[in-house]
């Protein structure tokens, strides 16, 4: 079992490797980086000190940077060498704990994305309560009502949450809720007077701030949990030991929570690893859509910035958390669950 | 076409199953529909009557103004020649679709700027976008473009996924593990990041879009396809058509991917409403198909540019709900019939 778990935890090197050296080959590869866009503000520059610009038609001519300066550029950004040289020097940069330096902010990458993580962590953890919180019991009813009114109603809920995309939700819901009705604001995680409110009013507004993100987000996943949830449980219902269960006397209430539940909870808890990399780097659809500035977001800016740096930087730690979560789904299934052994095959 | 007993058992399954039945009809019938939208949605006439002669401009040539009296040598406006031959009372008349405009012609106005609000009276519907396009033909158009991106999207990802398992499952070995790698790498990779640098550079027209995207999901249906090959390739049908003589080709195509079709009939509805999201998403963003291009999520953009304007937000997303819901109905309905789990219950 520790022999297996070890070798996963070995196979992410590679996986990571090959990662990151993929993406990094793209950023190498296509024109628009940091340099052209150097080049192109300081031709702006130049134009507007011209006074009038003479358009597209004069950009040959008109080089604002002399070739000497473009090779020190190329020397600082480290574009002079071959890709895979370069990339062994970000590598060791990275392995020394530097994700260098932003090309657009001239921050360091990680005080960036550090500042971004307490944002994303709570819409994560919050949302991922909600999920479990909603899920785990609807599941529950679900199975135990299957083909009841009740359960097809809810299954029409479940299935039109699973069919429309968070982000989807969120612009209606802004529309509706926030723009048409003025129930909530539009955007912004806290009031401006936010310091001289009381604890109990701070939690109050932040609430009020991020409850539409939050319903965005928990629709994105709530139908998966609660359908594995429900299989499972008929699953197990329809298992031998249940009707065993039931057949000696118990009543059907204490056969699905004392039996049927626990094992059910077995096929839920492989999911739980996912969630480490949803909770921290979110989806920057929905942040797109509410002007979240998480971590979801500042990734998104950044490939549109053509930040490589920091692009680089969200990558290694988005799959990094990928890649443990998948180790941590399997430890969690490992943990509940006696009977699995990973020591041979798979 | 026959089908084996088997199938038509699953068929037969799948139409006592209501919900998911009736979704599929609906949704074969909106697609039909969306394939003859010039019909229904055109700023051309279906059929007019000048001078005792019959035109039927939707599917012919350009007709220029000066051939029904008019004095402009450009296309022919038929919202106005209607007007005008109403006015006149003659017995010329014109016969206009049910939603006059075409997805890219602005209506403006003067002294009024777009979006303008639904209005029976402009035959406007659903209302306008921002620059003045009819919504409703903008979302028939944009719903035709949609589906057949997710349709050919789905058709290319599964040959090649479909491809890629079945050799993982069948040879085993190197190759397998080999692949898994390369899967695992390439699931990994944020796509829409990579697709989003790519067509900021060239601005992707529908079959670009297509293989750039094809390019990063092909493995969607490849891990299960290996499963599945690796199972069937166990049982003994195989081992006799290879004692037989059959070649490594031959027994994949003939007689293990047919077995693998309910698997692959599964997945599809969710691969097309997965496709109709990502086109959405990136069209939302802005690095899909190029404008003019009607979509959906252009429209979703705009709307949340401009709140105040709920119709265009309204109408996209009730839109897209329907198409998705549809779209899940029928993928339920195909699973339950394809892969039945019968669950006793207690009384």
């Amino acid at each position: 079992m520790i022999a297996y778990f070890i070798r996963r935890a070995l196979l992410i090197v590679p996986t990571f490797l090959g990662i990151t050296i993929l993406v990094f080959a793209i950023t190498r590869v296509v024109p628009g980086g940091p340099i052209e866009r150097m080049m192109l503000q300081a031709q702006q520059m130049q134009g507007r000190e011209g006074g009038k610009s003479t358009g597209a038609a004069g950009d040959s001519q008109r080089q604002p940077l002399s070739a000497d300066q473009i090779q020190v550029l190329k020397a600082y950004y480290g574009f002079d060498k071959p890709v895979l040289v370069s990339y062994g020097q970000w590598l060791a940069k990275v392995l020394s704990g530097d994700l260098g330096t932003s090309t657009r902010y001239y921050e360091p990458v990680w005080l960036m994305i550090r500042s971004r993580i307490p944002i994303s962590l709570y819409f994560g953890l919050f949302s991922m309560v909600m999920v479990y919180g909603v899920c785990i019991p609807l599941g529950i009813s679900k199975a135990v009502r299957h083909k009841s009114v009740y359960d097809n109603i809810t299954s029409v809920v479940v299935f039109t949450g699973y069919a429309i995309p968070g982000w989807v939700v969120g612009v209606l819901l802004l529309v509706l809720l926030a723009s048409h009705w003025e129930i909530f604001p539009l955007g912004g995680l806290v009031s401006d007077d936010f310091e001289e409110f009381t604890v109990i009013h701070k939690i109050g507004d932040l609430l009020w701030h991020t409850a539409l993100p939050l319903t965005a987000y928990m629709l994105g996943s709530f139908s998966v949990l609660t359908l594995l949830m429900k299989n499972a449980l008929m699953d197990n219902l329809s298992a031998d030991y249940v009707r065993t269960a039931i057949a000696k006397g118990l009543s059907f209430k204490q056969a699905v929570f004392r039996h049927a539940l626990r094992n059910s909870l077995i096929p839920v808890a492989t999911t739980f690893g996912d969630n480490i990399s949803i909770i921290l780097s979110g989806s920057f659809l929905i942040e797109k859509v509410f002007n979240i500035n998480g971590m979801g977001l500042l990734g998104y800016e950044s490939v549109i910035d053509r930040d490589y740096p920091v692009v680089m930087g969200i990558l290694v730690i988005s799959s990094l958390l990928f890649m443990i979560g998948n180790i941590l789904s399997d430890l969690c299934v490992a943990l509940v669950d006696p009977r699995v052994q990973f020591s041979h095959g798979r | 076409m026959t089908f084996s007993p088997l199938t038509r058992k699953k068929l037969r399954r799948f139409k006592s199953i209501k919900r998911g039945y009736y979704a599929f009809i609906i949704f074969s019938v909106l697609i039909l529909a969306s394939m003859f939208a010039e019909v229904l949605v055109n700023s051309r006439a279906l059929v007019v009557r000048y001078q005792s002669r019959y035109y039927f401009p939707v599917y012919s040539a350009m007709i220029p103004g000066t051939g029904f009296g008019l004095d402009y040598p450009y296309e022919t406006n038929y919202r106005e020649l209607s007007l005008r031959l109403q006015a006149e009372g003659g017995s010329d008349w014109v016969l206009m679709p049910l939603i006059p405009f075409n997805p890219l012609e602005n209506d403006l106005r003067k002294d009024e700027y777009p979006p303008f609000p639904p209005s029976f009276k402009d035959s406007h519907f659903l209302g306008t976008d921002t620059s003045a396009r009819d919504m409703a033909a903008r979302l028939v158009y944009g719903f035709r473009i949609a589906i057949f991106f997710s349709l050919t999207l789905l058709i290319v990802n599964y040959l090649v996924g479909v491809t890629v398992g079945c050799a993982m499952g069948y040879w085993g070995g190197k190759f397998d593990l080999i692949f898994q790698r390369i899967i695992e790498i390439w699931t990994n990779i944020p796509f829409l990041y990579v697709i989003i640098i790519i067509s900021s550079i060239v601005v992707p027209n529908f079959f670009l879009l297509i293989l750039i995207m094809v390019f990063f999901g092909w493995t969607s249906l490849t891990w299960t396809l290996r499963t599945v090959t690796y199972k069937e390739r166990a049982r003994e049908y195989v081992l006799a058509a290879k004692a037989l003589g059959a070649s490594d080709f031959r027994i994949i195509f003939k007689h293990i991917i047919p077995n693998t079709v309910s698997v692959i009939v599964t997945y599809a509805p969710f691969s097309v409403s997965g496709g109709i999201v990502a086109l959405t998403s990136l069209d939302y963003l802005g690095f899909g198909l190029a404008p003019p291009t009607p979509s959906w999520g252009e429209l979703l953009q705009q709307g949340w540019d401009n709140m105040d304007a709920w119709w265009i937000v309204g109408s996209v997303i009730f839109a897209m709900i329907l198409t998705l819901m549809l779209v899940t109905f029928i993928g339920e309905a195909v699973r339950e019939a394809f892969d039945p789990k019968l669950h006793s219950t207690y009384e």
